[in-house]
């Protein structure tokens, strides 16, 4: 039978941050919360600017080839998942990684980098999508 | 108390916003993990992630609590490290000491490189795994 649930807010019953979700193959649970993407945008750089995003309040240009992003709704720990991806029409090997010094990954601010051949580069596209705890 | 909810489509209040529930179902990330590779391998934060393993120079194997239904999952990570090497990092899906060791329903591999060719310990791994659970 169909069902249609109409809710603006979900919480759970026992843990208000923890609700469980049946798996495709129906005998496993996952938790809907921890699953969930926290933020993600499609972002372009040169000048750095949002073309969609979710969870995202601002974004800077640090210097050529490295950006910051701020989240809407800070994060319980800085001990995040972030999974990025950036390309250009320009080059073909284009890398996306942390910057390099860890404070700058902090419970509401994720920072990093995109380069060409170990050069850091204003890369075109570039989407970011991160995982973990919010407060 | 506990209680279960089956139902087939979420909406908000006012009856916008529909999705199915098997669009929550199937876009959850089913693992997530942010892993140090210096020294002793550790798991700084993670879901749905039993433990890891030291598989060699910047390679990690991650074991699942839940398994998946098959290994045709979609891993996403990015990595980086906040010592002197300042180049390039790139995390591949598998370990280049075990090429016959291929992801399974119950774990993953990924290997990190450093300025292209060379593969290093990372202090900054993360990794999320989108795909059906068993």
């Amino acid at each position: 039978m169909a069902s249609l649930l109409k809710v603006d807010s979900l919480t759970g019953v026992t843990t208000a941050g923890s609700i469980s979700v049946t798996g495709e193959g129906g005998s496993t649970t996952t938790n809907l919360q921890q699953g969930l993407a926290k933020c993600w945008c499609d972002i372009a750089a040169n000048p750095v600017a949002f073309r969609d995003s979710f969870g995202m309040s601002s974004s800077s240009d640090i210097a050529v080839g490295n950006y910051n992003v701020s989240f809407t709704n800070s994060f319980s720990n800085a001990y995040y998942a972030p999974a990025g991806n950036t390309s250009t029409a320009a080059f073909s090997t284009n890398a996306f990684t942390n910057r390099n010094d860890s404070a700058e990954k902090t419970t509401s601010l994720y920072e990093w980098s995109t380069s060409n051949g170990n050069n850091a580069y204003d890369l075109t596209f570039n989407t970011l999508t991160i995982s973990g705890d919010l407060a | 108390m506990a209680s279960e909810l089956r139902v087939n489509t979420l909406k908000d209040a006012a009856g916008n916003n529909s999705i199915a529930t098997s669009f929550v179902a199937n876009g959850s990330a089913k693992v997530w993990v942010n892993l140090n590779q210096d020294g002793t391998h550790s798991i700084r934060g993670s879901n749905n992630v039993s433990s890891i393993s030291d598989e060699g120079a910047g390679a990690t194997q991650t074991n699942f609590t839940s398994s998946t239904a098959d290994a045709n999952y979609a891993l996403a990570g990015t990595s980086g490290d906040d010592g002197g090497n300042s180049g390039c990092w790139h995390t591949t899906g598998y370990n280049q000491n075990s090429y016959n060791t291929s992801n399974t329903t119950s774990s993953f591999h990924q290997q990190i490189y450093y300025a292209t060719a060379s593969v290093a310990d990372s202090g900054f791994v993360y990794c999320t795994l989108h795909g059906d659970l068993a």
